[in-house]
C-alpha cells in the first residue's frame, strides 16, 4: 500500500508537472507576441509558478545604457493578470504596471547602465488562485 | 527568479494527488475558460524553476556584438571560433559550452551580413545540438526561418534570439538546466571575447565600460554553475570566480534620477546614471583571464 501511494504520488507529481509546463509554454507563446520584431530577444525565458497573489517572483538583470528594452509580463491566456515592478539597486521604484492597468508590456529607454531587480506577482483581483508567471525581455539599440 | 513565500504548503502529497486528479478531470473546463490559470503545488514550482528555486539573467551576446559594430570595428573572422571543430568535442560539457560560443558567433556573423559564414555557424549549432541529443530544443521551423533569412541581417538577429529563447525554455522544461547553464556561459564568454578583442583593436569608452559592466552577469553565471558538483563544471566555476575577483576592484558610482513615463507611448525613460571606474590594468587582467578560459573551452579536445 505504501509503495502504491509513493508510486501514485510520483505519477501525480509528473502529471501536474507536465501540465504546468504545458500551461507555461502556452503563456510564453502568447507573451512572445508582445516582443515584436523590432526587438531582439535576450534568449531567455523567465518563468515561475506562483501559488497565490502574495508570492513574488524576482530576478536581477543589467539594463545597458543607450538601449531600449521591452519587458513583457504574462499569466493566464489574457493580458493584465500579472503585476510587475522594476527597482534599481537601491530599491527605488523605477516602474510599476500596477497603475497602468497591468499593461502586459512596456518599453524602457535606458540612458546609462544600471542594475535592476524585476519583481512579478499575480493580481489578486484577477487571479483568485495560482498561476504561471512568464516574463520576456527584448532589446534594441537606441 | 527568486520566490518569496508567505504561505507554506502542508500535506503536499495529499494535495498533489488531489490537484492531479482534479486537473485531469478539468481538461474540458480548460477548453471552456481559457483564461483559467493552472492549479499547481509547491513541489512542482521548485522543479520548474531554474537553479535552486532561482532564475538568473545573462545578457545576450548579440547585444555586445551590436555595440562592437556600432563602435566602428570591422568584421574579423579570425576573432571567431572555427566552425569546423564540432567533431572534436566529446563530452556534454564541452559540447554545451561550444554550442553557446557558436550561437554567439552566429549572431556576430549575421550582424555583419556574412551569409556564407552564417550558414557555417548555423550548421555547427545544429550538429552540436544533435550530438547533445537536444535537437528538439531548436525548433525546426525557427531554424528553417533562420536559413531562409540568412541574407537579412535584421531578421537574423531577431530569429537567433528567438531560437535561443526557445532552447532555453525547452532545456528548463526537460530538467536539463545543466546544459542550459553551460550554453549561456559559452555565449557570455564569447561575447566577452568579442569585447576584449575589439577593445584591443580599437579602444573606445563604450566597449571599455561594457566589459566592466558585466559584473552582475558574471555573478549570475557563477551562481548557476555552482549548483553542479561535476569536476569539469567546478573547475570552470573556479576560473570564473578568479575572474570575479578582478571585477571586485571595479567601482560603480550610481546616481538615482527620477524616471519619466510617457503613458501614451508605453515608454519610460530611465535617467539614472552610473559612473564606472575601471583601470587599464583591470581591463588587461580581464582580457587575459577571458583568453585563458575561452582557449580551454575551444581546445577542449586537446586537453
Amino acid at each position: 500500500m505504501k509503495k502504491f501511494i509513493i508510486a501514485l504520488s510520483f505519477v501525480s507529481i509528473a502529471s501536474v508537472f507536465n501540465k504546468a509546463n504545458a500551461q507555461c509554454d502556452t503563456i510564453a507563446n502568447i507573451c512572445a507576441k508582445h516582443i515584436i520584431s523590432t526587438f531582439i530577444s535576450d534568449g531567455q525565458q523567465y518563468r515561475a509558478l506562483l501559488l497565490n497573489s502574495e508570492e513574488t517572483a524576482e530576478f536581477q538583470t543589467t539594463f545597458f545604457g543607450e538601449t531600449t528594452y521591452r519587458i513583457a509580463a504574462c499569466s493566464g491566456t489574457s493580458d493584465g493578470n500579472l503585476i510587475f515592478n522594476i527597482y534599481d539597486q537601491d530599491r527605488h521604484l523605477l516602474f510599476t504596471n500596477r497603475d497602468k492597468k497591468n499593461a502586459p508590456y512596456w518599453d524602457f529607454k535606458v540612458k546609462s547602465t544600471l542594475e535592476t531587480i524585476i519583481e512579478a506577482q499575480l493580481d489578486a483581483n484577477r487571479n483568485p488562485g495560482s498561476g504561471c508567471a512568464v516574463m520576456l525581455i527584448g532589446f534594441k539599440q537606441k | 527568479m527568486k520566490i518569496h513565500k508567505k504561505i507554506l504548503n502542508k500535506n503536499v502529497l495529499a494535495f498533489t494527488i488531489a490537484v492531479s486528479l482534479l486537473s485531469s478531470c478539468g481538461d474540458k473546463k480548460e477548453d471552456v475558460n481559457k483564461d483559467e490559470l493552472v492549479e499547481t503545488v509547491d513541489t512542482v514550482k521548485t522543479s520548474v524553476l531554474n537553479v535552486g528555486g532561482e532564475l538568473f539573467s545573462v545578457p545576450s551576446p548579440i547585444q555586445t556584438a551590436l555595440l562592437i559594430q556600432k563602435s566602428g570595428i570591422s568584421y574579423d573572422k579570425s576573432t571567431l571560433h572555427a566552425s569546423n571543430k564540432v567533431n572534436t568535442f566529446t563530452t556534454d560539457f564541452s559540447k554545451s559550452l561550444n554550442l553557446g560560443i557558436y550561437g554567439a558567433d552566429l549572431g556576430y556573423v549575421s550582424l555583419y551580413n556574412q551569409t556564407q559564414d552564417a550558414l557555417g555557424y548555423l550548421a555547427s549549432v545544429k550538429q552540436l545540438a544533435d550530438k547533445l541529443g537536444i535537437s528538439a530544443a531548436f525548433d525546426a521551423s525557427t531554424m528553417e526561418r533562420i536559413k531562409n533569412n540568412v541574407t537579412n541581417k535584421d531578421s537574423m538577429m531577431v530569429l537567433v534570439g528567438i531560437a535561443y529563447r526557445g532552447s532555453d525554455a525547452y532545456l528548463k522544461n526537460n530538467q536539463r538546466t545543466g546544459i542550459s547553464s553551460l550554453i549561456l556561459t559559452g555565449g557570455w564568454i564569447e561575447s566577452m571575447h568579442f569585447s576584449v578583442t575589439a577593445y584591443k583593436t580599437k579602444p573606445s569608452e563604450g566597449v571599455r565600460f561594457r566589459i566592466a559592466e558585466q559584473k552582475q552577469a558574471l555573478g549570475s553565471l557563477i551562481k548557476i554553475l555552482s549548483v553542479s558538483t561535476e569536476a569539469e563544471v567546478t573547475a570552470l566555476t573556479a576560473q570564473l570566480t578568479e575572474l570575479s575577483k578582478i571585477y571586485d576592484g571595479i567601482q560603480f558610482k550610481y546616481n538615482f534620477v527620477e524616471p519619466v513615463t510617457d503613458t501614451t507611448k508605453k515608454l519610460t525613460y530611465i535617467n539614472s546614471t552610473t559612473e564606472v571606474i575601471v583601470s587599464d590594468e583591470q581591463i588587461a587582467l580581464i582580457t587575459d583571464k577571458i583568453k585563458e578560459i575561452r582557449n580551454k573551452i575551444i581546445n577542449a579536445s586537446q586537453s
